[in-house]
């Protein structure tokens, strides 16, 4: 249950100017700032002091500045979904705004002008992937529908009974029940690799695992409890000398670091807008040409369509095939400037700055008593992503994620986050999350273990 | 778990027939045409004999999540020691102390056996786990039990358990989730899956509910936790079919609670016809015994099958008795498909009675 929660109705919203005031950090020089922007670098003055990452994004996000039950707002549910930043949302106001019509089928210069921000921001979504093409992309609406339509255009037609579709235990719902679903019905057998004693997906298991009988390799590149992440390179070179295929589910790893298709060589990638800066309602799915080419449509309807009898219809080609009725265009045209916006930042320099702040959390939190993290420690080969799955020792996760929300506006997870088996395999029923991105700081962090040290010597006082 | 029968705290409050019902005639046509249920028009010689008794109905009005002070229900209405602990929740303002309060409470529930951590007494909806236990005691007040893995769940258990422990099914189903804002323990109250404290109350209500109406059977008195072997239901004499009834009922109408069905019928005609005065007699009982009901597949496990109705509102205006029957029925079309059996209908205007 969500738990007791005691609402004072109190929601200041600071103005983003003050926000250098409530961080403790020393900020000595002052920014000007001419304009909103996504890019940064340009905002900072040249003698000013290094300030993170996480400060100088932190303006772009309007959303962070603003007080809950009478604290600020620590957010730290960024894997559950990401914040917006201002030029996404001016992004998807503008499409409405100024430029809405339906896409590629108009003639007038509405829809003309729609249909190219749509396709622009298809292109936009292919190069942060590094796909080869703009058409191997099909917009979706969401990860969970990418998988689906994998499983059910691919898997139904290539599956047979007694193939094998290997996964992980540490797999999000949404890549394992629309596999169950699909090998119920070609009666394909599903293999699942456990965890080693580094509590990561084991992948000797995995290696061997894979065998003529092999048709599919679904796994997660980043684990959104572990924090681990997998050789996904490696395992697609096992897989294909199989003639296996390999369908990442890339959606804790795209927002994060630079994930590029050519050299993973995956078959299928899935990601989310919501989870890298972009809006709801839109994901996609990243295949390669020769793949989408082969599969059948997944929904049918209008745009997927190339002629329309009574009796029968041709397809289009992909993407369209995949893209059955009118698409969420002002999403996809967001999603666009939302890869625009991480773009500028530069991928690479986000992933640094969020492995920093992942050794920091990880220190910080295993340094509070009874406190158990979930996934690998973090060492020179092993890099976590910026989250920690734990348990504290004698306290429910579901009264720690309260009572922080509460009593300290500190917002984390609390549950089994879509990982059922994972948190059964594990031995527990729930765990709390607390994930970050690259607008959080390290004085994020530290409020957050000052609000956890304080609730659980609450919870504490009373056994 | 969403029952919808439980969305709408209206549902709670049945209107017990407290004064024996003195009938016209019950004709045994009736049970046997399901599909052409109308009750024949009292012929003129007897409408002298026959009264009818007006209970006021108290309907609740449904409770939106948005309505704050306004409509809720007023504490009276509480058992005395859920007003006790809503008062003292009340007089503690700081939030912390009132999470204090609420862990003091769950620190001093009784532990639940482990063997009654059962799917059935799991309340749905809560990431948390929780069960709820009930019984009757020998003067059928309803007792709970209640546990949960987290502390702060086991608190709002233990405020409901002891809130609503030691009194009889009536009370405890008249309880509408409004106390919780009294509470200051801010919950959602919209009746989504989430809310484990809505479900927990409502589980509470339920097991009530079934305690009485398998008490009513005659299954079990006290403890709902002994599984009987075969349980025969213990049923009246089936009356002899009559044509008229003069005068005295020939039997005490026994008080039965509404099941499930009795609340969905209630519902759907409160929303539908906006009555004046609604009552709904779930009479099942009084024919269990005879084939049509034993075979009734779609009665389920309480057997609701013949009901009573009486309905004065402006929406039977200008309308033949035939026409007001049929929009009862059209209205309770579902429930006649799914083991509903009989309807005895009373339709009438506010100007008529």
């Amino acid at each position: 249950m969500e738990g007791v929660a005691m609402k004072l109705p109190s929601f200041k919203s600071l103005a983003p100017t003050a926000i250098s005031v409530a961080s403790t950090f020393s900020i000595r020089r002052s920014f000007s700032f001419a304009r909103r922007s996504s890019s940064l670098s340009a905002t900072i003055t040249a003698d000013s002091e290094p300030v993170s990452l996480g400060h100088r994004a932190r303006k772009d996000f309007r959303i962070l500045h603003q007080e809950v039950n009478g604290s600020k707002l620590v957010y730290l549910d960024s894997a559950a979904t990401s914040q917006k930043p201002a030029a996404v949302l001016e992004a998807l106001q503008n499409y409405y705004e100024f430029y809405n019509s339906n896409v590629h089928r108009g003639i007038h210069y509405l829809s003309a002008k729609a249909t190219d921000e749509f396709e622009l921001a298809r292109k936009k979504v292919a190069r942060f992937i590094n796909a080869s093409d703009a058409r191997e992309i099909v917009f979706t609406r969401n990860a969970t529908e990418a998988i689906n339509l994998v499983a059910y255009s691919w898997g139904l037609s290539n599956l047979k009974p007694g193939d094998e579709v290997i996964l992980t235990v540490a797999e999000h719902h949404s890549c394992i029940v629309p596999w169950q679903i699909v090998s119920q019905k070609t009666g394909a057998v599903l293999k699942f690799v456990t965890l080693n004693e580094d509590e990561v997906p084991d992948i000797d298991m995995l290696r061997e695992m894979i065998s003529e009988k092999t048709k599919l390799v679904a796994v997660h590149h980043v684990s959104n409890v572990l924090a681990s992440s997998l050789p996904v390179e490696e395992i697609v070179v096992w897989a294909h000398d199989v003639g296996a295929k390999v369908l990442v589910d890339a959606c804790q790893s795209v927002p994060h670091m630079v994930v590029d298709v050519q050299k993973l060589n995956a078959d299928f990638l899935v990601a989310s807008s919501h989870k890298m800066c972009g809006p709801t309602g839109i994901g996609f799915l990243y295949g390669k040409s020769d793949l989408l080419l082969a599969m059948p449509p997944f929904l049918g309807g209008g745009e997927m369509i190339s002629d329309v009898f009574l009796d029968h219809s041709t397809y289009a080609e992909p993407p369209s095939r995949f893209e059955a009725g009118t698409p969420a265009i002002g999403e996809a045209i967001a999603l666009g400037a939302a890869c625009d916006y991480l773009s500028d930042i530069g991928m690479p320099k986000i992933h640094e700055y969020e492995v920093e702040l992942a050794n920091y959390l990880y220190e910080k939190l295993s340094s509070v008593p009874d406190v158990r993290i979930y996934g690998p420690r973090p060492s020179e080969s092993v890099r976590r992503a910026a989250l920690c799955s734990f348990n504290v020792e004698g306290l429910h996760p579901t009264d720690l994620a309260t009572f922080l929300d509460q009593q300290h506006g500190v917002a984390i997870r609390s549950g089994h986050h879509c990982a059922q088996p994972l948190h059964r395999y594990l031995g527990v029923n729930a765990s709390a999350r607390a994930s970050l991105y690259f607008y959080n700081t390290k004085e994020d962090v530290d409020s957050f273990i000052v609000a956890l040290a304080d609730t659980v010597s609450f919870f504490n006082s009373f056994k | 778990m969403a029952a919808s029968a439980m969305s709408s705290s209206s549902c709670f409050v049945s209107s017990l027939r407290l004064i024996p019902f003195k009938r016209t005639f019950f004709s045994s046509s009736i049970h046997h045409q399901p599909k052409n249920l109308i009750s024949r028009p009292i012929p003129s010689f007897l409408r002298t004999i026959v009264t009818f008794q007006k209970i006021p109905t108290v309907i609740v009005p449904p409770i939106s999540a948005s309505s704050s002070s306004v409509d809720l229900q007023p504490v009276e209405e509480l058992p005395p020691k859920l007003q006790e602990i809503v008062k003292l929740f009340q007089s503690v303002q700081e939030p912390k102390a009132k999470y204090e309060q609420l862990l003091f409470y769950g620190k001093n529930l009784k532990p639940l056996d482990p063997r009654f951590k059962t799917r059935e007494n799991k309340v749905e909806g809560c990431v948390s786990q929780v069960w709820v236990r009930a019984f009757f005691d020998e003067d059928r007040n309803v007792f709970y039990e209640a546990d949960s893995d987290s502390v702060l769940t086991k608190g709002l258990a233990a405020l409901l358990v002891q809130g609503l422990s030691g009194r009889p099914v009536t009370e405890i189903l008249r309880v509408t989730p409004d106390f919780a804002v009294l509470l200051g323990l801010q919950q959602s109250l919209t009746p989504s899956r989430n809310n484990g404290f809505l479900n927990m109350l409502r589980l509470m209500q339920k097991k009530a509910m079934s305690l009485e109406v398998r008490a009513e059977e005659g299954t079990t008195t006290t403890s709902e936790s002994t599984i009987d072997e075969a349980s025969i239901v213990n049923v009246e004499v089936d009356k002899p079919p009559s044509v008229v009834e003069v005068e005295e009922s020939e039997s005490v109408s026994k008080v039965v609670a509404l099941g499930n069905r009795g609340m969905r019928i209630r519902e759907k005609l409160e929303k539908e016809l906006s009555p004046v005065e609604l009552e709904v007699e779930d009479v099942s009982y009084q024919h269990a015994g005879h084939a049509a009901v034993r075979g009734s597949a779609g009665a389920g496990a309480d057997g609701e099958t013949h009901f009573n109705l009486r309905v004065v509102s402006d929406a039977f205006q200008g309308k033949s008795l035939v026409k007001r029957h049929r929009m009862v029925y059209d209205l309770l079309q579902e429930e006649l498909q799914s083991g509903l059996h009989a309807l005895s209908i009373v339709a009438k205007t506010p100007a008529e009675v």
